[in-house]
């Protein structure tokens, strides 16, 4: 009667409703909003004081701003990569645990409209909480430097969409996987910290790491021009080929979600057909 | 008669050293058995301490500009706070490892108690004749297993990654500061569980709690680079005390405490105090939620 039709009004209702639903749940718990505010803090404050530890004393103020600039716009990918991990993932994991994943995929909701409420409130949350965090150690270090605002702001908005669609995928590997999918998080989230330069420049990953891993990786270059874009300096990946980086990043930020979501449907239809979706 | 069952109960309310010591098993191995099913989360969370000890690692070449200045910018900063090494790959790994120790321990309670609340297992445990005591040393058995077998591996894995031999300082030392600094995380993730039962929402707060952590064990850096206040409480953190007897130990530098004997008897103090604490803080907690909306609701 009106459930059963798809079409986009049902896909935006869902979306809606299934948003409602996250924001009501989040709202029950506040603690977890606050806990992700200052974790983000702490994150930054850990960091810089680790970079003050190797760094010699008397080092140019202008240096530690291009530096800072380099480190927190590379946090601010990883956290939009690692939420997005952990919200999408995560959640379909504790509707495993209690017993509700069944009962929703027996329901004629979109799919698609599911996974992204999912994401969306926290996406939300966390750009509000990138902007404190950019204030932050803009403040520490003197004021961060901040060209091509708007190509950045775009930049950030394909990456993110490229994050949602390894987040769909993560979402079906979280069915397959179960318990060990929290871990599988984690570990990578520190794997694009480290291979992902995320927060520190490419030269300073051994040459085999960066040509035969990084250079692998699409997630590299959505850092990579994100924040050289916003630092202002040509790019690390391919200083010589923009054209090539941006094909990179505008393609990463097309192409994932829509094949992260395939991979995601090919699992999800695996485990109706073997009867294990509930299974935890 | 009549007087003596009311007394002691019919057998099952009154259990002895042998019941208690199997519900301790019992729990124990039914978390082993439950985690056996996924292989994959205990392998990859050993890997864990090496991913997070190469951050700062890579971080610091960057700032330095080479591995050569990394390690000479690292022997001045620390040394002006009182540790002075170049060692810092092993400084971090051994601070990454006693971390995941720490973090495992909190983070495998927390989730126990948030586990058991969402699929509706909590109140049964709480009706079982069994004390809540012994449950818990079951729980915390399970996770100090489980979090020594991540630290020994990251450590062994880790030093053929970063190319540093931990076998040339004191490791047997510093091995007994973290057995000797065990009962004091016991304490800790008793007052973990409790919040986490309080307040539910235990994924969020975990990972807030795991930055908390490494930013006051000093996982990277001294912690008397911190100003006062914050070195204070730092200090006062029982994990801080296991890292810098630790690390101070394996490496050969001075610990930030003082001497040695100093060290000993506030690892010791640590570990008789704050158990009876955190034991004490969950009893209060649980009281309070059971009287309040019960344990169950989530």
């Amino acid at each position: 009667m009106g459930l059963g039709r798809p079409g986009l009004a049902q896909y935006l209702a869902t979306f809606v409703d299934m948003s409602k639903k996250v924001i009501v749940e989040y709202s029950r718990y506040p603690v977890a909003f606050v806990a992700l505010f200052v974790q983000v803090f702490l994150i930054i404050l850990l960091l810089m004081m680790s970079v003050f530890v190797f760094s010699a004393p008397g080092t140019e103020g202008a240096d530690v701003r291009v530096f800072a600039g380099m480190m927190a716009y590379g946090f601010v990918t990883n956290i939009f990569l690692s939420f997005t991990l952990w919200e999408v993932g995560w959640s379909v994991r504790e509707e495993q645990v209690r017993g509700t994943l069944e009962s929703l995929y027996l329901s004629p909701t979109n799919q698609f409209s599911n996974l992204l409420s999912r994401v969306f409130a926290v996406l939300l949350w966390t750009a509000i909480m990138c902007a404190a965090g950019l204030g932050l150690v803009s403040g520490i270090v003197g004021g961060l430097p901040a060209t091509n605002l708007l190509l950045g702001l775009g930049l950030l908005g394909l990456n993110i969409s490229g994050f949602l669609g390894l987040g769909f995928l993560f979402a079906g590997v979280t069915i397959k996987l179960k318990e060990t999918a929290q871990i599988l998080v984690s570990f990578l989230q520190f794997f694009f910290f480290i291979f992902s330069a995320q927060f520190f420049p490419f030269a300073v990953l051994p040459k085999p790491v960066l040509d035969y891993v990084s250079r692998f990786l699409p997630v590299s270059y959505a850092v990579d021009l994100f924040r050289t874009t916003l630092l202002g300096i040509p790019p690390e990946l391919l200083p010589n080929d923009l054209a090539l980086e941006y094909a990179i990043v505008i393609g990463f930020g097309v192409l994932s979600p829509v094949l992260g979501y395939l991979g995601y449907k090919r699992i999800e239809r695996k485990a109706r057909l073997e009867g294990t979706l509930g299974e935890y | 008669m009549a007087a003596e069952t009311v007394h002691r109960g019919f057998g099952a309310a009154t259990p002895g050293w042998r019941a208690n010591a199997n519900v301790v098993w019992t729990v124990f191995l039914a978390r082993l058995r439950i985690i056996m099913r996924y292989k994959g989360a205990v392998l990859l969370e050993s890997f864990l301490p090496i991913v997070f000890a190469s951050l700062p690692i890579f971080l610091g070449i960057a700032v330095a500009g080479s591995e050569q200045n990394a390690a000479d910018n690292f022997f001045q900063n620390t040394n002006s706070a009182g540790q002075g090494t170049s060692e810092y790959r092993l400084y971090m790994l051994l601070g990454s490892s006693t971390f995941m120790v720490v973090s495992l321990m909190l983070w495998l309670i927390g989730y126990w108690v948030r586990r058991e609340q969402e699929t509706g297992t909590l109140e049964s445990i709480y009706l079982a004749p069994a004390k809540r005591l012994h449950v818990l040393a079951g729980v915390t058995s399970y996770t100090l297993v489980r979090s020594l077998m991540a630290f020994v591996t990251a450590m062994v894995i880790g030093s053929l990654v970063f190319g540093v031999n931990p076998l040339t300082g004191n490791l047997a030392g510093a091995l007994a500061y973290l057995i000797i600094g065990i009962p004091a995380l016991w304490g800790i993730s008793f007052i973990f569980g409790a919040i986490v039962m309080r307040i539910k929402e235990a994924n969020s707060v975990i990972q807030l709690l795991q930055w908390v952590l490494a930013f006051l064990m000093g996982v990277y850096f001294p912690v008397t680079m911190f100003p006062p206040l914050v070195r204070f409480v730092a200090m006062a953190f029982p994990p801080t005390l296991m890292n810098d007897a630790m690390r101070s130990t394996l490496l050969g530098i001075s610990s930030l405490y003082g001497p040695w004997y100093v060290v000993l008897g506030l690892m010791f103090l640590a570990a008789w105090t704050v158990p009876l604490l955190g034991y004490e803080f969950f009893g209060r907690m649980e009281r309070r939620i059971k009287r309040d909306q019960g344990v169950g609701q989530f």
